[in-house]
């Protein structure tokens, strides 16, 4: 794994690193792992609200993908692989919820580097958002976070999801009718 | 269902989202990897532990099997009465006691003989 070497293309990068960590690389499995954890954690942030879950969970995903490792067949992206895994957790977590309802979420807005007065409008717009996609039916919200947020086809969301791709369209539009809903007072005049 | 042109609620839901998209974590990498360290000792562990288990039932069911039951004992007592000729005698000398009580006339070795000839 040096430098030296050319870089192949994301899919065929992420197989042969696969290769790698089923053999029991390590620096292979670091170097997944700093590739793909950013999108896995925004992905899971816009899921479950706050970082410190989203990294737990994103943390078992990679833990999961090692463990398959030696079973994994490069039939899907690997990007479509671990968002699946993570969709899992996201169902068990969001059950395990609601056994214990007592778990607040904690919603906050990210900093950006604009200024003062628009990142005031920025941080509002971001927690209204985020708080209206929280009150989303699990299924919803996570098709309009694949499709908007982390800008997946469609197909490859339904395969995520193991739903028919009209099932997830349904979901998609049944989502920005309810966020247009739920911010309203944001939106009255568009 | 998409719209052509998207509105402004469209936009900035596409914005705000979008700003989420990525959210790189310092340091995840080795945190990740010290996890996957930490879980192969353990079920190096585990499996040694499961291995070392199954030795020692395997060793005590041999202990145990090799051992004789009771029924077996008893059994293999049974045989080695039942061969004992001396026993056999013992019983003989006894029985004919018990006639030489019965009949002080008789010798005790001619009813020992009398028991002993063929046929009888």
């Amino acid at each position: 794994m040096s430098a030296d070497e050319i870089p192949l293309p994301d899919d065929e990068e992420d197989k042969r690193l696969m290769g790698l960590v089923a053999a029991g690389d390590d620096d292979a499995l670091r170097l997944l792992v700093h590739r793909h954890h950013p999108r896995l954690v925004g992905y899971l942030r816009g899921e479950v609200g706050s970082q410190a879950t989203a990294e737990e969970l994103a943390m078992e995903v990679f833990i999961r993908l090692h463990r398959a490792a030696a079973r994994w067949r490069p039939d899907a992206k690997l990007t479509t692989y671990l968002i699946h895994i993570a969709h899992n957790l996201v169902l068990n977590e969001w059950r395990r919820r609601t056994r214990k309802p007592t778990t607040a979420l904690e919603f906050t807005a990210e900093p950006g580097d604009l200024t003062q007065r628009s990142a005031r409008r920025v941080a509002e717009l971001d927690e209204a958002f985020q708080r209206a996609i929280a009150q989303l039916p699990p299924e919803q919200r996570t098709a309009i976070l694949l499709v908007v947020q982390q800008e997946l086809p469609y197909e490859e969301i339904a395969e995520i999801m193991g739903a028919p791709v009209s099932s997830v369209k349904t979901w998609i539009h049944r989502a920005r009718g309810r966020l247009r809903e739920l911010l309203k007072d944001f939106y009255e005049k568009d | 269902m998409d719209n052509p042109q998207p509105t402004v609620f469209e936009k900035e839901l596409a914005a705000s989202l979008s700003r989420g998209r990525t959210l790189a974590v310092p340091g995840f990498a080795e945190r990740v990897v010290g996890a996957v360290r930490a879980e192969r000792r353990r079920r190096v562990v585990i499996r040694w532990s499961s291995v070392t288990t199954a030795a020692a039932a395997c060793f005590v069911a041999v202990l145990t099997l090799s051992t004789p039951s009771e029924e077996a004992l008893n059994r293999e007592a049974l045989a080695l009465v039942a061969g004992d000729e001396s026993a056999t005698f013992t019983v003989l000398l006894s029985a004919g006691s018990d006639l030489a009580l019965l009949s002080p006339a008789v010798e005790k070795s001619s009813v020992v003989e009398l028991f002993n000839l063929p046929g009888f």
